[in-house]
């Protein structure tokens, strides 16, 4: 259900992505989140077009920890940070992280080799139903995704969504 | 906390394969995030001052995910942009997985001898279109050859499946000039490179013509370049 990815950069980091439909306590959890309860990065999942998108979120917030440059406090913040076309913080939050209505959650952990622990706590502590983390693209509103991305029907011509959205994170910073 | 140096990006490196080693970069293959994956990687000049060297090397690495994502905004098909490493000064780019550069296209189509003419033609044509529309944006690619244009093989449509690669070079500008050097630079490479082709090059700089709304300026500039070289002279 879950999905787990080495980072290659980072051999000693895994990325595990959950995701759960029919949440009832999305106030609850981000309560949580935000006093540092959750040992994870809450997303909205409407703004993710592939698990792919969250994987370079992911990488580039474990890359600007390691150096020494992340822009928020921590590596969960920094996840949903990079996920944002622009560098506004609180914005970020606001369109990528959950808010206290939302019926369903991405969760993303960022942990060593041994993650069943760390998988268990979050599942205990969502009330909702998992389902597979490919069916992201389901949830998607690919109608605000472009809208936020400002992207042109042009661009859509040259390749999917998702090579659009992954191109204006990892530039974001010089654009 | 102590800014320490972060070498994951150098030490993945040293362990996948190294596809190509220029003057300014290498280039390397590896998987990333599970995708296959060429690494861009512009490595130290010793022969350059040290700040001198960095501030250089770091504006052409800026410059080349800027004018990648400029010509994806313009339909223009180049590489997805996976990751910029501005420390090691690397960019992690889609593989253009199954393709072919233009240049061993051409070479192989003039020795097969059967019904080339048209089928290049009609090449020279939509690499004409691709570069009007690219000085439209005005992104100058600043090294045009056949080498760094990729024909992807697949399903879709015909537009997509020229990918323009390697905008290390590339600079934004709306300078007829600067556009005209860039087509020099691509005719020189051309007739070089491509024996006989000459009215292969005339199609496509007619299709360039016909695409680009601004051409005009452009063409009138690159007849000045041809009697006086890629250089300006600086004189006076």
């Amino acid at each position: 259900m879950h999905l787990t990815q080495e980072l290659e950069l980072f051999p000693d980091h895994r990325v595990t992505q959950m995701l759960f439909k029919e949440v009832k306590n999305a106030a609850g959890l981000r309560q949580s989140a935000v006093e540092g309860k959750i040992n994870g990065a809450l997303i909205n999942p409407t703004m993710l077009v592939n698990p792919f998108q969250v994987l370079v979120a992911a990488n580039k917030a474990v890359h600007l920890q390691k150096s020494g440059k992340m822009k928020t406090r921590s590596l969960y913040s920094e996840i949903i940070f990079n996920l944002s076309p622009n560098n506004n913080i609180s914005e970020a939050f606001k369109r990528f992280g959950i808010s206290d209505g939302d019926d369903s959650v991405m969760v993303v952990v960022v942990h060593n080799k041994d993650e069943s622990e760390l998988l268990a706590d979050i599942t205990a502590k969502v009330e909702g139903r998992q389902i597979p983390v490919e069916d992201v693209s389901s949830l998607s509103d690919s109608a605000k995704i472009k809208k936020l991305y400002k992207i042109t029907p042009q661009e859509e011509k040259c390749g999917t969504l998702l090579d659009a959205v992954v191109c204006r994170m990892a530039t974001k910073d010089v654009m | 906390m102590a800014q320490e140096k972060n070498m994951a990006v150098p030490q993945l490196l040293s362990n996948v394969e190294l596809v190509k080693q220029g003057a300014e970069a290498r280039v390397y293959r590896t998987e990333f995030l599970g995708k296959p994956t060429i690494v861009k990687e512009r490595f130290p000049k010793r022969y350059r001052h040290p700040v001198l060297d960095q501030k250089l090397t770091h504006r052409r690495t800026v410059q080349e995910v800027r004018s990648i994502l400029r010509c994806r905004r313009a339909g223009i098909s180049a590489p997805v942009v996976y990751f910029v490493d501005y420390m090691s000064h690397c960019i992690f780019l889609e593989e253009v997985v199954g393709s072919l550069t233009v240049c061993d296209h051409i070479a192989s189509t003039q020795q097969s001898e059967s019904c080339q003419d048209q089928e290049l033609e009609w090449l020279a044509q939509r690499v004409g279109q691709i570069l009007a529309k690219m000085h439209d944006e005005d992104v100058i690619h600043g090294d045009l050859t056949t080498s760094n244009m990729l024909l992807r093989r697949g399903p879709e449509d015909p537009e997509s499946n020229l990918v323009l690669i390697d905008f290390g070079l590339s600079y934004i500008s709306a300078l007829p000039e600067d556009k005209g050097v860039d087509l020099y630079v691509l005719e020189k490479a051309f007739l070089s490179t491509h024996p006989n082709t000459e009215a292969l090059f005339e199609k496509l700089l007619k299709s360039y013509t016909a695409s680009s709304k601004k051409s005009s300026a452009v063409i009138k500039k690159l007849d000045e370049v041809r009697l006086r070289g890629r250089k300006r002279s600086m004189v006076g």
